[in-house]
């Protein structure tokens, strides 16, 4: 884990509102791993550090992908480049590829799409035939940059790839299956692969482990940490219908 | 070289800066944090048994604070003393252990199950917890029951016992005078306030336990006008928290009549602040000519 003030190197909008952000932080950018997260901290800026999962880690460089939903990720994206952030990490347990798979299948919905390009590229690395499925509500919201071999699409309007939702459109037969986006999905991931490895979101005190904020609900009773246990989890071990659904940031002035 | 040293009720501590409870866990978790300018911890609160703690959504960030409902999740006495204690024996700073009870009687069996344990240093009685059913902030807002519960303790242990009181009463002084007779040996003011905050798209409170409690710099005024009104009732010494992140907050705390403070919420966002505060207090000191915290003038008119 490590804690540097990075500065802003990259800005591109990837789809309707929504950003890649890069920072320039060489350590943080080699020790990341597919699924783990940083936690940004701006000054002047709001109270707690904000996480992102890792949406790339390559050449000293870490991107995020976000859009603003409140005040924190609303100044993110007005910062010039240059301007620096606290970036900690990198922080959580993320997904764990087993080399002997053949296919991989990546599902994500809207800003679930945060952790696959990095995960997307481990995989290719250890030989894993990647299948990405990728969901948002119009073409507009698809974020479709990739560097993969096969991707397909879902929009809840049908304005590109299949009507519907990713769960859907994921083809039969993949060793694997990793997974992100609202919490619903997940639980339907959970349904259908019991043992997908899926990447929760939860409101965050600290990230390091100390504020016990940031609980994940498990099947077997009890509570993990998505901080420090996760952020990624076995889909059947975590208690869906306790898991707060949708969240919602609203932090005010 | 200035001198931080503080004599807190006959307890020699290396410096000003305590890491306040449910903000440094049991003192493992910390990431990049200078220890050698912490002077002691309070570990997360403790009760006899282990507790799941309450359902999430659990934390929700406010303007310049944070609510948190955690309901003290923790693992219970025994695996408190199987697991930490041994690590804390060998640690350069005095753990205290930070006591949870449901009943006048358990905090008494409480302390007297950790009283002589290797690394426990001392305690701090909990009748402030605004998150817990039972127990807690309940002992906290009633001076009979707070001096009660400092009796109990205070009858099973020669070891430090402070207490850490509520600000959700109506005079901080009558609960402080309180405890203090019962034998105290210091106060820790304040714990978190507590509030509540409706998300207006399910228009229902955001944290699943409806209300919380409130810590950062959003608390801060009001932690340092109670722990200044808890320094003037009393003779003991009073530790102040509540919303510290730099130095010249901590030294508020310090001119207001605090012997000492801790750093809480501050923590969360950075693991250095401790050791920030700590320097920040030593600079300060030698810029204004003093040569110690001692000669630091307070402000402490008397009740």
């Amino acid at each position: 884990m490590f804690e540097t003030s990075a500065p802003l190197v990259e800005r591109r909008q990837v789809a309707r509102e929504v950003f890649v952000l890069g920072f320039e932080a060489p350590e943080v950018a080699e020790a990341a791993l597919p699924g783990q997260f940083v936690n940004l901290l701006l000054r002047p800026g709001p109270l707690l550090r904000r996480p992102f999962s890792v949406y790339r880690a390559a050449e000293s460089r870490v991107e995020i992908v976000l859009r603003a939903v409140g005040v924190g990720t609303a100044q993110l994206l007005s910062l010039e480049l240059g301007d620096r952030v606290s970036v900690l990490g990198p922080l959580g347990h993320g997904f764990a590829i087993d080399p002997g798979w053949r296919s991989l299948a990546l599902v994500s919905g809207g800003l679930g799409v945060a952790p696959m390009p990095i995960t997307a590229a481990a995989a290719r690395r250890a030989g894993v035939e990647v299948i990405w499925v990728h969901g948002a509500r119009t073409a507009a919201d698809l974020c479709t940059e990739w560097e993969g071999e096969r991707a397909a699409w879902a929009t809840d309007d049908g304005s590109q790839g299949s009507r519907g939702s990713a769960v859907a459109a994921v083809p039969e037969g993949v060793d694997g299956v990793f997974a992100c986006g609202p919490n619903p999905m997940l639980a339907a991931i959970a349904e259908r692969w019991p043992d997908a490895q899926v990447a929760v979101e939860t409101y965050m005190g600290c990230g390091t482990g100390v504020c016990l904020g940031c609980a994940v609900p498990k099947r077997a009773g009890g509570y993990d940490r998505a901080c420090s246990e996760g952020p990624v989890y076995r889909a059947a071990d975590v208690d869906w219908p306790a898991l707060p659904g949708h969240l919602h940031y609203a932090v005010g002035v | 070289m200035i001198e931080l040293e503080v004599d807190l009720g006959g307890l020699r501590l290396k410096g000003p800066v305590l890491a306040a409870s449910g903000t440094f866990g049991y003192g493992t978790e910390v990431p990049l944090l200078d220890r050698s300018k912490l002077a002691g911890m309070v570990s997360k609160g403790i009760f006899l048994r282990p507790r799941t703690g309450t359902p999430p959504a659990r934390i929700v960030e406010t303007p310049s604070g944070m609510l948190n409902a955690i309901g003290l999740q923790g693992p219970g006495v025994d695996a408190l003393i199987r697991d930490y204690a041994p690590l804390w024996a060998s640690w350069a700073f005095p753990v205290f252990v930070n006591l949870n009870a449901e009943s006048i009687e358990e905090y008494g069996e409480l302390t007297a199950r950790l009283d002589g344990v290797p690394g426990v240093a001392g305690f701090e009685v909990n009748i402030s917890c605004p998150n817990v059913d039972q127990g807690g902030m309940y002992f906290g807002n009633d001076p009979v029951a707070a001096g009660r519960v400092t009796a109990a303790v205070r009858r099973r242990t020669k070891l430090p016992v402070w207490v850490k009181l509520t600000p959700m009463v109506t005079d901080i002084g009558v609960v402080a005078r309180s405890v203090e007779a019962e034998g105290a040996d210091a106060l820790c003011a304040v714990n978190t306030f507590v509030g509540m905050s409706i998300d207006l798209n399910s228009r229902r409170p955001r944290l699943a336990n409806r209300t919380g409690g409130l810590s950062g710099p959003a608390i801060r005024p009001l932690a340092v006008h109670l722990a200044h009104q808890a320094a003037r009732a009393v003779r003991i010494p009073v530790v102040g928290v509540g919303g510290i992140v730099s130095a010249e907050d901590a030294l508020e705390f310090l001119v207001a009549g605090c012997a000492a403070v801790q750093v809480g919420t501050a923590t969360f966002i950075d693991g250095g602040a401790i050791a920030r505060v700590h320097d920040g207090i030593a600079a300060y000191l030698a810029s204004n000519g003093f040569e110690s915290l001692e000669e630091l003038p307070r402000y402490l008119p008397r009740d």
